[in-house]
Formats: structure tokens, sequence, C-alpha cells
């Protein structure tokens, strides 16, 4: 039983993981801009 | 409580603005002998004396104020930009003491825009050897500012730097030209149209489009509808202005600064002409690669052969200790296994990182650069170009982020477009288990068969990158080029300390990043691997013993056992052991072997019918012309996400329901086809690289590009271009090989 629910959770966190890294949108977990990955004005181009 | 000082950290390219930055900040940003490192500003707090903070912007280096590129117009946005959270109160020009001329005319026009600015003279251990002698108190006068002499290397002058700093409101913001001598009449103008404005703040203004072409820039309403000069004669004004502060420069430094020429010259002069020529440079960047490749092979068999065996025998430590249970299965087959699938290339990542750090460190790689210019011209691209693309060798992500530094955007377009064909590290492991399964060990005038064709395949990246930027050049019809200037850095002996720490930044970032995503996939696989709906996944066990006994074990299976069978019969007959023991014994490892042979069908059975087996089976026709099967197509597709996942997938794959703990290469060596023959043999391996080589497989490349471009649909053509063509030339290799 233990077994089972280590390794049912350990799906869960990771089959969790791989959607929250390529399916769901960045922009739903982060808080506001970062300034530090920007290069410059918002219409320079590249954000 | 007193605000934060706010200072910001300015310069040439490859002055030492990083390494000032880390020394001040304490934080650990990637340095290089090597310029391009900055195309963002990176920021960080600084404690000076009196207990007073300053809070330090590190911004790309640029050689003046009239910008070309993006990562150039970032300084001057925010030194025009008073309302910027990060308008400096003060400007530190770090500037290298063997280029002060050129380093100083950036100074000038920051000390024009009425900011107190801090000089900092750079790499000041190397005046004596250089036979440079500097009168900084004599420089301090005529410059109007406060200098310090600092070397990043010996790690002297940084409290200078603070003290100045924290003193920095005794620093006279004066400007040192007037801005009306670059043309009188045009200045009168712009005085009475603007009375309140600053004239030399304006004149950047109305000047900073005009070496910038297609990008949208911020516009200063009432400045540029003042704009009466058309960009040609806005260019002269500029070149005039770059004359006049050359003049000033010049007669400052006639006073101040001696370079003894006979003490200076030597040695960087004489590698530079061999390094840089038109034939020896070439060649002797050909032998660098080659010893590059060949060491990669030799030195890391043996760490790789010692990770492989501990993480076989961590799986069977797991399986022998632990209860048995499913989270036990997961633990010996999922996640050891897939672990153990990146872990392996620890080794090869690691000097193929030691090398490039070497190259950079040492100066050599600012003449590759220069050298790859000439070779890329004709293929439409810039020499700026060149720093993406090798950059590239790495990771496709900072290599395109450093197209930032490209003027021209359709010339950053090509850039970034044909940047992913370079082999970037991810690659690696995919090469390196290919090329060790299918490729034999004889070699070639002491060079390897398998360096030789890593290194090929490292050409093949970057021939495709060219080739396809010609084509694409074609297609764009790119009509101004770009002027490229690179920065020839002094030859130095590579830091050791610089060397380790990018080393173990390089190899963590790879394992530490790419783990995570192999781990997740590792796991899901093995639950799908060992998971299914179907009857005959179910009843497994019956199907393949009733089989076993109709029709006898499989070709496989049969070989296995013959295969034992006969090397422990050698290695007996060696030890002197009796006909009759031997025979009793044979007996005992036949009855042994062959349980383990109908275990492992059993386990090959209820994979081929699992989760996993089903959308392999399904997937198949698709690859099975390239000359893979299911597995091999299973891999593919987990691996679309990122390349590096393919090998920790079939070593994942590979393991479930398996008894043996073998190592990586062992299990997928013995992978059979259906008519018995090795799986990875030539002609799939080939395709299989070859297919890796021009596949996209990097969702995160897929991200930054179009991040870059500000659209899908580059990324969305890069993507389907790549494929398609990864996929044609696999299937024409596999097809010819056969």
């Amino acid at each position: 039983m233990i077994q089972q629910i280590l390794a049912y959770g350990t799906l869960i966190i990771a089959a969790g993981y791989l959607v929250w890294k390529f399916l769901l949108p960045k922009s739903l977990f982060s808080k506001g801009k970062s300034n530090s990955n920007s290069c410059g004005s918002d219409n320079c181009g590249c954000n | 409580m007193s605000k934060n000082i706010n200072v910001a950290l300015i310069g040439n390219p490859n002055t030492g603005k990083t390494s000032v930055f880390n020394q001040l900040t304490g934080l650990k940003q990637k340095v290089g002998n090597y310029p391009g490192i900055t195309v963002e500003k990176k920021e960080g707090i600084c404690k000076l004396p009196r207990g007073v903070k300053a809070h330090i912007l590190d911004l790309p280096g640029t050689y003046s104020l009239n910008t070309t590129s993006l990562d150039e117009s970032l300084v001057v946005e925010l030194l025009l930009n008073k309302n910027d959270k990060d308008y400096p109160d003060v400007a530190v020009v770090i500037s290298d003491v063997e280029n002060l001329k050129r380093n100083l005319l950036l100074f000038t026009q920051i000390k024009d825009l009425k900011i107190p600015t801090i000089l900092v003279v750079n790499m000041a251990d190397r005046m004596d050897r250089k036979g440079i002698s500097l009168d900084v108190g004599a420089m301090e006068k005529k410059l109007d500012t406060k200098i310090a002499l600092v070397s990043t290397r010996k790690n002297t002058g940084i409290d200078h730097i603070k003290e100045l700093i924290a003193d920095y409101k005794s620093i006279s913001s004066k400007p040192i030209l007037d801005p009306t001598r670059i043309s009188p009449e045009y200045f009168d103008r712009l005085k009475k149209t603007f009375p309140q404005e600053d004239l030399y703040k304006l004149w950047l203004v109305i000047t900073q489009d005009v070496n910038f072409m297609p990008i949208e820039k911020k516009r200063i309403q009432d400045a540029t509808d003042f704009s009466t000069k058309s960009k040609d004669e806005l260019k002269k004004l500029q070149h005039k202005e770059t004359v006049l502060r050359y003049q000033l420069i010049n007669n400052i430094l006639k006073e101040t600064y001696k370079v003894d020429f006979m003490a200076a010259k030597g040695l960087r002069a004489s590698l530079d002409k061999i390094l840089t020529h038109k034939v020896f440079g070439y060649l002797i960047f050909f032998v660098i690669l080659l010893t590059i490749f060949q060491a990669i092979f030799d030195w890391s068999g043996y760490p790789m052969d010692f990770i492989d065996e501990q993480f076989a025998m961590a799986a069977e430590w797991v399986k022998n200790t632990l209860p048995p249970g499913v989270f036990t299965d997961l633990l010996a087959e999922g996640i050891i296994a897939g672990i153990g699938g990146i872990v392996i290339f620890i080794p090869q990542i690691a000097f193929l990182f030691l090398f490039i750090s070497l190259l950079e460190e040492s100066g050599y790689m600012s003449r590759v650069v220069f050298l790859m210019d000439r070779l890329m011209r004709p293929f439409g691209l810039s020499g700026k170009s060149v720093v993406p693309l090798i950059s590239g060798n790495a990771c496709a992500i900072p290599a395109i982020m450093a197209t930032r530094t490209i003027e021209n955007w359709k010339e950053r377009l090509i850039t970034i477009l044909v940047t992913p064909f370079t082999t970037c590290s991810a690659r690696l492991p995919v090469y390196l288990i290919l090329i060790a399964l299918v490729i034999p060990e004889g070699s070639v005038l002491g060079l390897s068969y398998q360096a030789l064709t890593l290194m090929l395949l490292y050409l093949i990246g970057f021939g495709m990158a060219l080739l396809s930027a010609m084509v694409l050049n074609k297609i764009l019809k790119i009509k101004s080029r770009s002027v490229f200037m690179v920065e020839m850095p002094t030859y130095r002996l590579p830091l050791v300390k610089n060397v380790v720490y990018t080393v173990i930044e390089k190899t963590k970032s790879f394992v530490l990043g790419a783990g995570k995503i192999i781990l997740a996939i590792s796991i899901v696989l093995w639950f799908l691997g060992s998971n299914g709906y179907s009857e005959d996944f179910q009843d497994a066990d019956r199907i393949v013993t009733e089989r076993i006994e109709n029709e006898g074990l499989s070709t496989y299976s049969k070989n296995y056992i013959q295969n034992n069978v006969a090397s422990y019969r050698e290695s007996a007959e060696a030890e002197g052991l009796a006909p009759n023991a031997l025979q009793d014994s044979i007996e005992v490892l036949t009855q042994e072997l062959s349980e383990r042979a109908v275990a492992q069908e059993i386990a090959s059975y209820k994979l081929e019918h699992s989760y996993i087996g089903q959308a392999g089976k399904a997937f198949e026709p698709l690859v099975k012309p390239l000359g893979y099967d299911w597995k091999i197509g299973i891999a593919v597709l987990t691996s679309f996400a990122a390349r590096e996942v393919f090998v920790g997938t079939l070593a994942t794959i590979y393991s479930v329901g398996s008894d043996e703990e073998e190592t990586i290469k062992n299990r997928m060596a013995a992978e059979l086809d259906d008519d018995g023959n090795p799986l990875f043999n030539l002609a799939s391996g080939i395709s299989l690289m070859l297919f890796y080589a021009f596949a996209m497989q990097c969702m995160s490349t897929l991200a930054i590009v179009k991040r870059e471009t500000n659209s899908w649909k580059w990324p969305m053509l890069q993507l389907g271009f790549m494929s398609v063509f990864a996929y044609i030339i696999a299937l024409i290799a596999y097809q010819i090989l056969i």
C-alpha cells in the first residue's frame, strides 16, 4: 500500500512538473515583468 | 533610511565590466575574454564605506552613445531617461588601459550628459609589461573627474572604486565638449526651439535612430518633429562630433599617457599574424578542433564507464535491498535509469566546456571570430553572426539572445533562424551514445574514427547553418550590411578560477536543467511502460509461456544463452576445469539463463502491449522507413521537448521489467530488429545522428525565438522546416546505407 502511494504520488508530481514546464503559460505564475530579463523598452522589438 | 546610490557600469565591450560588477557585488555573472558577454542589464547591491549601499547596474558593452544595435540602445535609453528608476546617480566608465583612447570617446559622451562620471582604468597590472605609463593626477584634472586604477585579475583597486562611488557628490558633472562646436548653426536653431532642454541630450535623442534601421524605437514627440536634416546629414554631424572628441582625447593623452612601443609590440603581433592568417589560421583552428574532439573521446571513456557501472549497481542494490513493490521498481527501473542516462555524459560535457573556456580565456576565440568573418561573408552573414553561431555550440538560447548585437534586422533574423543548426551540448549525449554503438573503434593517422565522426557532425551543423543563411539571404533580400568590428583582446594565460567556474557552472546547469525534465519524463514513461489496458498485457505471462512451449525461445534469447555459455566454457577450460564438472556447471548455467530469457521475453511482450508500446506502435509506421523501431520512435517523440531526453528515454524503456541491471550502452547494443540483427547498426545510427543534427527538438529554443522575433511565425517556420528537412535527410541516409 505504502509502495503504491509513494509511486503514484511521484507520478503526479512528475506529470504536474511537465505540464507546468511545457503546457501552462508562464504568465500565470509570474508576479510581474522582471527587469533583469528585459533588453530595453517595451517597443524595442525584442519583448 | 537613505536611498541606495544608483550606479551604472558602462564601457566598451571586453573591458572587464562584468568582472568589476562581480567584484563589487559579490555576484558571479559569466566572464570571458570575449566581446558580447553582457547583452542584458544585470543588477546587484554593493556595500560602500560608511554604511552606504549602491545599486549596481552592469550594462551591455557599447563603443559610443551613437547606438547601432539593440544592446547598445539599452544604455542610451537609460541615460536619457531621468524618470527611469535605474537612472544613475553616478556613471562608472570601465576602460582597458591598452585601449584608453577608444574607451575615452564613450567617457566624454557620458560626461557631457552631466552625470557625475568616474573613470576606471582596468587591467592596470599589464602597464609595466606593456611599457605603459599613466599620469593619473594630470588626467583627472584634464578630464575633470576621478580615476581608479584597477586590476580585476589581481583584485586591486576595487576598494578605491567603492570610495569614489560613496563620494560621488564631489565629482564634477560639468560637460567636457561644447556640443555647439559640432554645428553652430544647427545647434543654435535647436537651442531656440527647445530653450528648456539640454542640448547634448536633445542631440542624442534626435540621432538615436540614425544607425538603427528597421526597429521602432521610443520617440520624444517634440524633438523628432524638429529634425530638419536628413539621416545622411545627421550621420555626417555624428562623424564630426567623433572627430572633435578624438582631437580632445588625443590632446589629453599626449600629456598624460605614454607607451613604449618597443616593449608593447612583439609576441602578440606575431601570434596574431599566424593565428589569423588566411591559410595557417584555418589550419590551426582545424587542428585545435580535432584535438578537442579526440580528447573528449580519449579522456572521458573511463569516468563514463565508471558512472554507468555505478548506476547499474545502484539499481541492483535498490531492487535487492528495498521491499519488492511498485515503488521499488519505479526507483530501480525508472528513476535511477533515467538519471543515469544524463549523468553519464558529465565527463564529456565538462571536457567540452573546459576547452571552450580555455579558448575564450586565452583570447583565441576573438581571433576565431575574426577568421570566421571572412568565411561568413559569401553566405550573406555579418561577422557579428559568428558570436551567436559559436555560442550555439554550448546552447542555442543564449546564442539567440546574443544576436541582439546585430543592428541589421534581417541579418539578425537570419542568424536567429540558423543558429539552432549548430551543435548544442544537448545533442552531445545523443551523438556520443550512437557513435559508441555504431562507429568502429579503429583509427587513422592517430585519430579515432569516433572522434572524427563527432567532429564531422559539428561541421555538418555549422555548414548547414551557413547554407541555410545563404538561402534565407536570397529569399529575404538583404540590401544593407552592417559594419563588423571585433575586439582583439590581449593573449593571456587562462585564469584557473574562471575556467573551473565556467566548467562547473555549465555542467551544473546542463545536468540540473535537463535533469529535472529527464527525471520527470522517465517517471511518466516508466508508468506508461509498466501498465496497459489490453488483455495481451494482463495475460502476458500465460501467452508468452504457451508460445515458448509451442515454438521455443526467440532467436535473440537463443543467441543470448549460446553466447554466455560459450564465453563461460572458454574461461572454464582455460582454468582447467574437469570435463564432467564443466558439463554439470554448463547445465546449471543453461537452466539459469533459460529462466532469465523467459522472464525477459515476458517483460518485452508486456512492454510491447503497455500504454507506451501501443503509442509507439501507432507511431512506428512514420519512423520505420528511417530504420527505427517503436522504442526509438518514442524516444524521438519525447525528445521533442529537449534533445537530451532521447538517451534517458531509451534507458528507461529498455530497463522496464528487466531483471538484469546492465549499462545503457549494453542494453542498446543488445537490441535486435525483427530479423534478429542489431537494431543500432551503421545505417540506423547515422540516420538518427543526422536526424538530430537537423531537427529542432527544443521547446525552449522555440520560445526564445518567439520572444526575440515577437511573432510565432518564425519559430513555427523554423520548426516545420527543420523537422521536415531532418526527416528527409535521415530517410535518405538510411535508405542509402542499408
